[in-house]
């Protein structure tokens, strides 16, 4: 990502007499910024950890224990949790960072560029993973959630692997949405997605016509996969879900790429 | 970003360098993903129970004492007692006991010991003798099963009693007529056809190792279902009081109960519903010496299943088998309810006139759990005008004593029975409810782990056939192998999908219509390869599912059932239009299964609603 047309725009600007040679610190100190700053921010960092765990204790556990779909809506939850995550993370505080100046900032000031990203992608991966350890562990403990080794290891690589095109997609909002618009925009299209999508309640209990539309979801394919790697997928190639979310994360950073060129 | 001044010089270079390291940060992301991936490694997964469960341990050579406890012995309380069990047997009880050295001892202050409970009306398959001991029921009287069952509980008997299950007693197969109750469920039944069979027919339940003999009377559960005619009753009972073993029958209405006490059965596996006797029909019963299981609770499921599920709640829940959950979560046709005042008052008239009473399940129909289900049947039994007391009685000695259960004196604490125990906390004599508070469970003097894995970690995995196919539906339903063909539906879920299963031509026609209601709706078939419904069979050296199927052109589901049954079964889909077509899958194709322990394989439609019909024929496993 670091070489987006913006990024090669201001580097021409800044650096024009020789290309810098790479180095951790400046990225190692936006990652501890970008930490602090999310965590220092109650109001993105406790619906971000709480809701997830919340919606899938209700739906998973306290109905869902009875019925025996509660390691199916694990899956499905923890992609509910960690596009959230990617979402907001990425979606409100990139629109922040415009409107205050921060961007602008940053833009002058000597940091390569791609440490922003590292920066937002950490923080990002880090709370996806919190919301991760709070789910399996509802999971196992009351839950009686039981996988082997490698599924539970496969579920939370998918899971936070599959976060980054959500990552890709909260960096497009960012990049046109304003600070006050950017969690309405994100919610009306993370929470509606989110139900179609069948992440709240199984898929194949949506009315068939849903069912087919799901395909277009972006939040759909992640799910699939992570049920794939539990076994619970409706069966579709996996290529097709892989490609789907691959050719989302381009056309995002296509977008986001104009964006920050305005 | 601040830049405040640094010792680090190295890029002297670089007019930007003077900034704080950012070790920090690189150190608590390392910290923070390493606790993830630990995390990861510390998640349970289906076999370390097992193996827990496996690693249970006992005191030393097998005796323990239980001492100062209140003790209930099969008649009356005892207080303040000591215990001895040596050798899995009751060596002594009574107070102030001399107990060896080295003897493992339990502190009973507070808490009753009585003898495990007998549950008098099961019908026992799969992990049914482990699940109910988990929950104080050592000893169940079967009335209907399969022979495997039969042969495997008679083993264990003759082997000195099981020290992990509750002891079984059956009887075996059912007397009934083609099309009767009995015949519903997709199991091949030996019916009863003519009065001229029944020497033949009771001859061969006796030879495959029946305890008793059990008829069914039941003119009414569905319209035009046939039922035994009372000639051919008496000449069962005859038959098999001739061969001195008991007959018990199965009613649901007053007046043939009255009819065939008359005739001379031993026993009613149910009490009527119906109506409520007058005093000239109780005495009948009273002079017939006859005895009756009333059965409450599974009366009370039809009607309310409430209570039921409220004891699985909690402590309970955690310690019920995936098939106590799923016999828990089924429900019977709305139309079965009744009201529970006939019932309950026809049981206090029984008990005040001094006919036996003996407790028991009918587990596990629909909301009922093995083993829970007892508990719940004492207390209705309570309800109905028994003494706490009595209940204890009418769930320990008296089946004992009515099916004549033998010696050494099982459903007491004489010296000399096998030491099948039950500590609870409480008096339950006083209250009954204190037979939920179990602390342990002995069976044959040795401690059962009461946690839900303990049933499925010592299964007995029934050895590879060595034909491979299953049906081809030449021979209506029957299978070359396992335990046959069923139907299945979504209503153990709490759904209202239906199926129908015929053999036409040659082929296995399963019809039926998916309805709104379970959250995964399903109907089919399911075929069960090894020797129970759902018990485990060896097809490890199997490698594909292959059959034939053609239909109205829906997808349908191939769903295996495997291993211990903890997470969703796998499945695979098929579409089926009007051609014949074969269906191949390979077993490793479906995702987790484990093919050394196959339990039934599942052919199902699914949403969305509405009727469906597909054909099946040469199901093989090869």
């Amino acid at each position: 990502m670091s070489q987006s047309a913006a990024d090669v725009l201001a580097r021409s600007e800044l650096e024009p007499l020789e290309r810098p040679r790479f180095r951790a610190v400046p990225y190692l100190l936006e990652m501890q910024a970008e930490l602090l700053q999310t965590w220092r921010q109650p109001s993105f960092s406790i619906p971000t950890l709480l809701f997830p765990a919340m919606f899938y204790f209700f739906f998973g556990i306290v109905f869902g224990q009875s019925n025996g779909y509660s390691s199916y809506l694990l899956a499905t939850y923890g992609a509910f949790g960690v596009i959230g995550t990617a979402l907001f993370g990425f979606g409100v505080s990139v629109a922040v960072a415009r409107e205050s100046g921060e961007m602008l900032l940053k833009r002058v000031a000597p940091v390569p560029p791609g440490a922003f990203l590292a920066g937002k992608m950490t923080s990002s991966l880090v709370f996806s993973g919190l919301v991760l350890a709070e789910l399996f562990g509802l999971a196992a403990i009351f839950g009686g959630v039981r996988f082997e080794r490698g599924e539970w290891i496969g579920l939370a690589a998918a899971l936070l692997l599959g976060s980054l095109p959500f990552a890709a997609l909260g960096l497009a909002i960012g990049t046109y949405a304003s600070g006050n618009g950017a969690p309405a925009i994100i919610n009306l299209i993370y929470l509606p997605t989110a139900f179609l999508s069948g992440l709240w309640i199984p898929i194949q209990v949506l009315p068939e016509f849903l069912q087919k539309l799901a395909v277009v979801l972006p939040p759909y394919h992640l799910s699939q996969l992570a049920l794939g790697v539990v076994g619970r997928s409706v069966g579709q190639p996996v290529a097709l879900h892989v490609g789907v979310l691959l050719a989302m994360t381009a056309v995002c950073l296509l977008v986001a790429a104009r964006g920050f060129r305005r | 970003m601040t830049h405040s001044p640094d010792s680090s010089k190295a890029h002297s270079d670089n007019t930007l360098d003077d900034v704080p390291s950012g070790g920090r940060v690189l150190g608590f992301l390392v910290a923070f993903f390493a606790v993830m991936i630990a995390g990861l490694f510390a998640l349970p997964t289906p076999t370390e129970e097992s193996q827990v469960a496996a690693g249970d341990g006992d005191s030393a050579d097998g005796s323990f004492a239980i001492l100062g406890v209140r003790a209930f012995d099969g008649e009356k309380m005892l207080t303040e007692v000591d215990l001895l069990v040596t050798a899995g047997r009751i060596a002594a009880v009574g107070p102030g006991l001399e107990i060896p050295e080295g003897v493992a001892r339990i502190d009973g202050a507070g808490q009753t010991v009585m003898p495990g409970l007998i549950d008098a009306h099961v019908h026992s398959w799969g992990s049914a003798r482990s699940d109910a001991v988990r929950f104080g029921v050592t000893t169940m009287l079967d009335h209907f099963t399969g022979l495997d069952e039969v042969t495997a509980a008679r083993q264990d008997r003759e082997a000195g009693g099981a020290t992990d299950r509750s002891d079984l007693f059956s009887a075996g197969t059912l007397a009934t007529v083609e099309g009767g109750h009995g015949t519903q469920y997709g199991v091949a039944v030996d019916t009863v056809d003519s009065v001229e069979e029944v020497p033949e027919w009771v001859a061969a339940r006796i030879a495959e190792g029946s305890d008793w003999i059990k008829i069914v009377v039941e003119p009414g559960w569905r319209e035009g279902i046939n039922t035994l005619d009372m000639e051919r009753v008496s000449a069962l009972i005859r038959e098999a009081h001739a061969r001195d073993v008991l007959a018990v029958v199965h009613v649901s209405r007053l007046d043939d109960a009255l009819a065939v006490t008359e005739l001379g059965a031993d026993g009613l596996v149910h009490v009527w519903r119906d109506r409520i006797p007058t005093a000239a029909e109780v005495e009948v019963f009273k002079a017939s010496g006859i005895f009756v299981i009333p059965t409450l609770v599974v009366a009370e499921g039809m009607a309310d299943p409430s209570p039921s599920m409220a004891m699985a709640e909690g402590e309970w829940g955690t310690r019920l088998s995936d098939a106590q959950r799923a016999g828990l979560n089924q429900r019977f046709p709305a139309e079965a309810a009744l009201p529970m005042d006939v019932p309950k008052e026809s049981v206090r008239l029984l008990y005040e006139a001094g006919v036996p009473i003996l407790a028991g399940s009918d587990a596990p129909n629909p909301a009922t759990a093995m083993g829970l289900s007892q508990h719940r049947e004492l207390a209705l039994l309570v309800e109905s005008g028994l003494s706490p007391l009595a209940a204890l009685v009418a769930g320990t000695r008296t089946p004992a004593v009515a099916f004549k259960l033998g010696g050494p004196a099982r459903g007491t604490l004489e010296v000399g029975a096998i030491a099948d125990l039950v500590l609870v906390d409480g008096d339950p004599s006083l209250d009954i409810a204190a037979t939920r508070r179990l602390t342990d469970v002995f069976k044959a003097g040795r401690r059962i782990n009461l946690a839900a894995s303990a049933s499925t970690a010592e299964e007995i995995v029934a050895a590879a056939p060595e034909e491979t196919l299953l049906s081809d539906f030449e021979d209506g339903l029957k299978t070359r192998y396992g335990f046959g063909w069923g139907e299945t539906t979504d209503s153990i879920r709490g759904g209202a999908s239906v199926a129908t299963l015929t053999v036409t031509d040659g082929a296995l026609v399963v019809t039926g219509e998916i309805k709104a209601g379970a959250m995964f709706p399903w109907a089919g078939a399911v075929v069960f390869p090894g020797p129970g419904a759902m018990e485990p069979v060896d097809l490890s050296a199997r490698s594909e599912l292959r059959f034939r199927v053609r239909g109205d052109g829906r997808t349908y589901t191939a769903m295996l059932f495997s291993g211990d049954m903890t997470g969703i079964p796998p499945t695979r889909t098929f579409s089926a239009d009007g051609e014949w077509q074969t269906v191949v899958f390979a077993l490793d194709s479906f995702n987790r299964a484990d093919p050394s322990t196959v339990r039934g394989v599942a052919f199902t439609a699914g949403n969305p609603s509405g009727s469906f019909r597909f054909e099946l024929d040469d199901v093989e496993i090869r």
